[in-house]
């Protein structure tokens, strides 16, 4: 009786088994007929994963019939270490998102693809225009631009009527800003309650804000042929001496950057009346403060000898390690798309890169986003050059130097530039 | 006796037999030990050393560049430098401020109160907190215009202090956020110290008319000497190596006033991709341990023994 219960159960298990194994030969069959392509995207903001994982990923498999995209989502802080990582180690996805900063790096190592072809094969590629250009290196295109980006002076309309000040006419020159930011900073006995413009000294926005004043003033930051600094000119002198004077002007603020308020940024807590910001820190006061939001205006780029403002894109690099190099270059397609893009850039509130798309609602609904298109037309992109990272960090190194008082903007510059042809040559 | 020859024999026999295979088993129970060894951590710092010769940048083959990174390293690339004296400065902040807290919190709690180790448990709570978590609550501590100290500043009529944004305090802020979370580690460390103390040689010294300080100048201090050493051993290649406070609060700034040689390791390796300047970093800073290190040790004579 044992016996047989014993046989039983055996009999049972050794079903389960070959079951389950038919199950696991057939799963890794349809799998091995499934073809995938692996793609990393920049950035984890909520609404951006849920366009591409509700809204682009089952429309691109749908349109695709066996192919699995395979989507990650990388913050941007961890973006380059990881890519490189992944290069390093063979195994790159097909596709990654990246800053056009990116461009020269991955093209001089030549992991990244170049896309001219598919441009010129690509029947939307004229509704881009000069973005297009954005993710080119030594006459070549490598990347796909997806959204846009920029810094614009972004000020507090209720402040300017506080100072006597007309909102509607912003500062537009180097003068009528310092004087805006002097009658727009507010002290309680020697107590600065509200300074009149905050400026950045550090990090990768402090060489952001500060090379529009440069090339306003007719400026460059590097040789038109990459292989020396450029931005120790009399030029450059001048838009460094003005920026640290503007920085560090007592009267305006301090030195030191305003920080954020919990969520809120400077501006929108109100300790700041001026601001260089992006657009999707306009979005964020938008759901973060929307008492303040009506208040919040966007200027055009200033104008000295010219009028110029600093942009930059962000979009889809095909790798070279691809296996999968048609079916990435599908995606492109798809992504390209009006549809997917505009899922993608109203999610993450920034700049469209197609310009049939400045004319679509998530656009002409935002007053700040219609203004930073209109600023675009004074863009200006930071070079493509594998050497770029580098360079930038030397230059806000010094820029901060010389916001501290450490060195004069002219011996900063001219430190800089030094240390930067060291790089260069 | 021909039976006990034969059974000592045969005891000999098994005795040999069981060493045989004693002597085989040997090393196949240290080889998952050896093989971890081996892979994870000797070949590692093989292939970091050949790194350091090399201009690898993890995006294309490495080429042999012989010494050049340790010569740029050393003698071209300020910062450096800058970042050597900044690690130096924050070893000789934390550890005296540590050793001190860590061991008052242990006289303090080496005693038999009730709801003792609740307090134990507090103390040594910040140490179990990942160094990010800590940041970023010490991010908020330090916020100029919302943070507690500035509040509590502000509270006595006292100016708002720019912690982490001032050259000349940044560094100072993340020495106090350091000591504040490693004080509860060697707290624990002296506290078993403390109770591997004979309690006659208090009673003694008591009865010989010996003050609290007395007792702690002339018997805790010395029997702890020991593991005072091996904190400063350890606190010491700890503090060179800090990297995670200085890249969640700091990034270095300002003006490279917190940039620590493990920092610059991580600029050159993910923000320059230039791994064989970081190996090479990383290898003057071991040489750098590794002879302080030898040089405590040489040093060491516990004040018992002078």
């Amino acid at each position: 009786m044992q016996r047989h219960k014993k046989a039983t159960a055996l009999r049972t298990c050794a079903v389960v088994l070959v079951l389950m194994t038919l199950m696991v030969v057939a799963a890794g069959a349809s799998l091995a007929a499934e073809r995938t392509v692996r793609v990393w995207f920049a950035g984890t903001p909520e609404p951006f994963m849920r366009a591409v994982n509700d809204v682009l990923k089952p429309a691109f498999e749908t349109k695709h019939p066996g192919v699995r995209l395979q989507v990650d989502f990388i913050p941007w802080g961890e973006l380059s270490p990881k890519l490189a990582t992944a290069f390093a180690g063979g195994v790159a996805p097909d596709l990654f998102m990246h800053g056009q900063a990116a461009t020269a790096s991955f093209a001089a190592a030549g992991q990244v693809a170049p896309l001219d072809d598919w441009f010129a094969s690509f029947s939307g590629a004229a509704d881009f225009g000069a973005t297009l250009n954005a993710g080119s290196y030594l006459g070549k295109r490598y990347m796909l631009p997806v959204f846009g980006s920029g810094q614009l002076l972004v000020y507090r309309a209720d402040f300017f009527r506080e100072a006597g000040l007309d909102p509607q006419a912003p500062p537009s020159t180097w003068d009528e800003l310092m004087a805006a930011a002097r009658k727009l900073a507010r002290h309680e006995g020697a107590r600065l309650i509200r300074e009149g413009i905050d400026l950045p000294v550090r990090g990768i926005s402090a060489q952001q804000v500060w090379s529009p004043f440069l090339w306003q003033n007719g400026g460059e930051l590097l040789s038109s042929d990459g292989t020396a600094a450029a931005f120790n000119t009399p030029a450059g002198a001048e838009a460094l001496r003005f920026y640290v004077s503007l920085a560090t002007d007592a009267a305006i603020g301090t030195v030191d950057e305003a920080q954020p308020v919990g969520n809120l940024p400077p501006l929108a807590a109100g300790t700041v009346a001026m601001s260089f910001l992006p657009l999707e820190v306009i979005n964020d006061i938008a759901n973060y403060a929307p008492d303040v939001y009506p208040h919040i205006r966007v200027a055009a780029p200033l104008r000295r000898q010219t009028q110029a403002a600093w942009f930059s894109f962000a979009g889809m690099f095909v790798s070279r390690q691809s296996k999968e190099p048609e079916l990435a270059r599908e995606f492109l397609a798809f992504l390209a798309g009006e549809e997917p893009l505009e899922a993608i850039v109203s999610a993450l509130g920034g700049l469209p890169p197609r310009q049939s798309l400045s004319r679509a609602s998530f656009v002409t609904k935002n007053p700040a986003a219609v203004a930073f298109i209109q600023g675009m037309a004074h863009a200006r992109f930071n070079p493509n050059h594998p050497q770029w990272v580098k360079t930038r960090d030397i230059l806000v190194r010094y820029i901060e130097q010389a916001a501290f008082g450490r060195l004069a903007p002219d011996q900063a510059l001219a430190q800089a530039e030094r240390e930067v042809n060291r790089i260069l040559r | 006796m021909g039976a006990a020859a034969a059974g000592q024999a045969k005891a000999a026999g098994w005795a040999a037999g069981r060493r045989g295979r004693i002597r085989w088993i040997i090393p196949l129970f240290l080889l998952p030990a050896v093989a971890y060894t081996l892979v994870f951590r000797v070949a590692p710092i093989g292939a970091s050393f050949y790194l350091s010769l090399t201009d690898y940048t993890m995006l294309s083959r490495p080429n042999w560049v012989g010494l050049e990174n340790y010569r740029r390293v050393l003698f071209e690339y300020d910062l450096f430098w800058q970042a050597f004296a900044n690690t130096v400065q924050f070893a000789l902040e934390v550890l005296p401020l540590n050793i001190a807290l860590a061991l008052g919190l242990a006289l303090l709690v080496n005693r038999a109160i009730r709801g003792i180790a609740a307090f134990r448990a507090i103390y040594y709570l910040p140490s179990v907190m990942s160094v990010i978590a800590a940041s970023m609550v010490w991010l908020w501590l330090y916020n100029t215009r919302v943070g507690l100290l500035n509040s509590v500043l502000a509270a006595v009529g006292l100016p708002a202090v720019n912690w982490l944004g001032n050259p000349g305090t940044a560094l100072h802020s993340l020495v106090l956020m350091r000591v504040w979370k490693g004080a509860g580690v060697n707290m624990v460390i002296y506290l078993a110290g403390l109770q591997g103390i004979p309690v006659e040689l208090y009673e003694a010294a008591t009865i010989d008319g010996a003050g609290a300080f007395q007792r702690f100048r002339r018997i805790t201090w010395p029997l702890l000497w020991p593991v005072t050493f091996y904190i400063i051993v350890m606190g010491l290649i700890s503090t060179f190596q800090t990297f995670g406070e200085i890249y969640a609060m700091t990034q270095g700034g300002p003006l490279e006033s917190t940039t620590t040689v493990g920092y610059l390791i991580y600029q050159a390796a993910f923000q320059y991709f230039e791994m064989g300047a970081a190996s090479a970093i990383s290898f003057v800073l071991f040489v750098v341990i590794f002879t302080l290190s030898v040089l405590q040790l040489k040093a060491y004579r516990s004040p018992a023994e002078a």
